[in-house]
């Protein structure tokens, strides 16, 4: 296939300094011009931000203007790894996006996994930063040193799988030797809450990441595994390192179901803590359903299964699996998640394994995030039952726990068909066209962002992070192995003060995993073990403390960014209903409106920031050495 | 007449501890004695199992660990119940391992 553009790099200069764990350089694409090249990155600006979201974050703050929306060319698709991508520690093929986000229309960061990292690093790139739109559907083709904007006509309508398989044929490559992220028609289509999806069953999906890419023409980046050296400063100490880590995840009771079972066990787990979202959040009461088959092992032994691992993983985690009976039948699928459990189960009624894990999938290969497409799902299901939505208005009738009802829907979001046109738009804007009681039901966050596929209304700290954060998703996430930066091992998780300390004390550790090129998952270790890994793989003296204060310096310049962007405090709220008080199960007794406000408080005071204004103190900044970030926010 | 046990109920990972494969649910009635609050059953009960005794507790036995979950009749600790409050028996107590992912 020729190529719409070509460029090949220029020759290298040797590095001053040796750019151990580094490819040392990043690849830059415009996109309207077809133009590539590549940009050194000193050592001071890597250990500044390492790489993932830290890296993207500082991009994004310089590049994108606050009149470059998520769909203005400006606007800048980061697909950023990190220092541990391609070393042997385990789960190091990991990427997150960074960008302007089509639902909050603020910053974003969202992680996936794979061959990604690894591949990029092999061909010589620490990151791809993508400006500009193309005038035609093309995608970004990377073979060590030929990076080329290609046409992708033929890829057209595609869905992801079916786009990595026609990249697969071209290529003639497979596997761990070739990585494709790329959008399905849900992208194509500017669906607001559209993903990118990457070596069958990986997404990085929150925030529209899918429709800036759809926005800029850019169906697919495609990544033959290089062949560029890739060293660590202390192999011996790094692979010490990386062996205590896995000994940690095999061993320690809180990530051993992770090491067998990956999220699975979330499902019963969560259901007894009044956290799985069943319905739509209109009750947390399980009935008819004999939640023993919903246990880890009966998942995954319900199903003819392969593992499925990313990059130098040795967990049991992802596997692929056969569909293995229904109309479906034969056809493999990706294990669902946990969230694919919920968003494509429990939120919408079905409660049917075999078409719960075909639906997962098909919304993977649409490119839709599977939580919001929970919530969009769940609300059509409820207010048609309620009568808030009519079958003239959708289209058809849809009834709780309907499958082929419900791929319909996607069908008709995926290619803005119908109905589908307003329900592209996410469930916040779609209910909020529609009005009237109908509104009242639909989860979301005033800033407009997904909530994860939980009930947090029985687990408020998820809640106030999915609202405080400035990533389009959670910041904090959840709490692992706190007691090392000072927080409590337990709180009281309906008590709002505690919730908040708690919330505000662990910020950073997400941001800081991130920035590694690993998984979130198997960086479920103590940060001072990651800190250790960094150390040997750079050779830099990198401990919990900077660990610590890398997260909170990069959720500071994700904070300013949102605010240039308008983003501020009066939006860090739940929906009417994402807020409200269960009518049943094990939370019914607590209202977490009650406390909000104090909640909020006690936040803003922990993580240092002004509780009118949303900006971090000048103290703050000045703490995390981020005296140009004051200037900036504080200038008159 | 209240009865004079609780029962303990054991899920998913945990049953490990307790003689379990990592799945399902171990139920073990809890003799209730005069005094017992929920952390002195607890105490009784995890001293015949060595493995949940150290994942249950902190490494000085003073305060509970962070990565295994417990419920009083379907409540977390420090709602209705905590760790010193009285059990009359009938209680259901759940030990309920930490869930990490999304």
């Amino acid at each position: 296939m020729s190529p719409t553009a070509t460029t090949t790099r220029a020759a290298a200069k040797p590095a001053a300094t040796p750019t151990f764990a580094y490819a040392g350089k990043l690849l830059r694409v415009n996109l309207s011009t077809g133009k590539t090249w590549t940009e050194a990155w000193s050592e001071n600006d890597r250990r500044e931000y390492l790489g993932g979201v830290g890296l993207g974050a500082k991009i994004l703050y310089d590049e994108v203007g606050p009149k470059a929306q998520w769909d203005h060319p400006d606007n800048r698709l980061i697909m950023a790894t990190g220092p541990l991508a391609g070393l042997p520690v385990w789960g190091t093929g990991g990427l997150t996006v960074i960008t302007r986000g089509a639902l909050t229309g603020g910053a974003t960061s969202t992680q996936a996994n794979g061959f990604f990292g690894a591949a990029l690093k092999y061909s010589g790139y620490d990151a791809i930063v993508i400006q500009g739109q193309a005038k035609k559907l093309s995608y970004l083709y990377i073979n060590d040193d030929v990076a080329e904007v290609r046409d992708a006509a033929h890829l057209a309508g595609k869905d992801t799988w079916e786009t990595q398989q026609a990249l697969e044929t071209e290529t003639g490559l497979a596997g761990h030797r070739l990585s494709v992220y790329s959008i399905g028609p849900a992208g194509e289509s500017l669906v607001r809450f559209a993903a990118i999806q990457g070596d069958y069953g990986h997404v990085a999906s929150k925030n529209g990441c899918g429709a800036v890419m759809g926005k800029k023409k850019l169906k697919a980046v495609c990544i033959v595994r290089g062949t560029k050296a890739l060293a660590a400063r202390d192999t011996r100490g790094l692979i010490q390192a990386a062996d205590d880590i896995a000994h940690d995840l095999k061993t320690d009771p809180s990530t051993s179901t992770l090491y067998n079972w990956g999220t699975l066990p979330g499902v019963v787990n969560l259901s007894k803590l009044g956290a799985l979202p069943i319905k739509n959040y209109t009750t947390n009461v399980i009935t008819g359903v004999d939640m023993t088959e919903w246990e880890a092992t009966k998942l995954r032994a319900g199903f003819d299964h392969r593992g499925h691992q990313c990059n130098a993983c040795g967990m049991h985690h992802c596997h692929i699996q056969v569909i293995p009976k229904g109309p479906h039948a034969g056809e493999r699928v990706d294990e669902p998640e946990y969230e694919g459990w919920s968003g494509a189960g429990w939120t919408i009624g079905l409660t049917d394994k075999v078409p719960v894990s075909w639906l997962n999938t098909r919304i993977d290969r649409a490119c839709v995030d599977v939580n919001e497409f929970g919530w969009v799902c769940g609300w059509v299901m409820e207010c048609m039952e309620k009568g808030y939505l009519t079958e003239k208005q959708v289209g058809f009738r849809l009834s709780w726990g309907d499958v082929e009802g419900a791929y319909k829907l996607l069908q008709m979001i995926s290619h803005r068909q119908g109905f589908g046109d307003l329900l592209a738009e996410g469930v916040k804007r779609a209910s909020e066209k529609v009005g009237g009681k109908a509104a009242e039901c639909a989860i979301y966050t005033m800033k407009g962002a997904s909530p994860r596929g939980h009930d947090h209304r029985g687990r408020w700290e998820e809640m106030l992070d999915t609202c405080t954060s400035s990533n389009g998703t959670m910041e904090s996430a959840n709490p692992t192995f706190q007691t090392e930066v000072g927080a409590p091992g337990r709180i009281n998780p309906f008590d709002g003060e505690q919730v908040a300390k708690l919330v505000g004390m662990i910020r950073g550790r997400r941001h800081f995993e991130d920035s590694l090129g690993g998984c979130s998952f198997t960086f479920r270790t103590k940060m001072a073990n990651l800190a250790r890994a960094l150390s040997a793989a750079t050779g830099w003296d990198y401990r919990l403390e900077d660990a610590v204060r890398f997260g909170n310096r990069t959720a500071a310049i994700l904070r300013a960014f949102n605010l240039r962007c308008g983003i501020g405090p009066d939006v860090e709220y739940p929906s009417v209903r994402y807020g409200s008080q269960p009518v049943d199960g094990p939370a019914k007794e607590h209202d977490v409106r009650k406390q909000w406000d104090h909640m909020l408080d006690v936040w803003y005071d922990t993580v240092g920031y002004d509780r009118k204004s949303g900006k971090p103190r000048k103290e703050t900044l000045r703490a995390l050495d981020l005296d140009w970030l004051a200037k900036d926010l504080y200038k008159k | 007449m209240r009865s004079s046990r609780a029962d303990i109920e054991v899920t998913t990972w945990v049953t490990k501890h307790v003689g379990g494969d990592g799945s399902g649910t171990r139920l073990f009635p809890e003799p209730i004695q005069r005094g017992d609050t929920v952390r002195t059953a607890l105490r009784r009960f995890t001293h015949r199992f060595p493995e949940l005794d150290s994942a249950l507790w902190s490494p000085d036995h003073s305060e509970l660990g962070s990565h295994i979950e417990v419920l009083v009749n379907d409540a977390v600790l420090g709602v209705a119940y905590d760790l010193d409050t009285p059990l009359v028996g009938g209680e259901r107590i759940t030990l309920l391992g930490q869930f990490m992912g999304g």
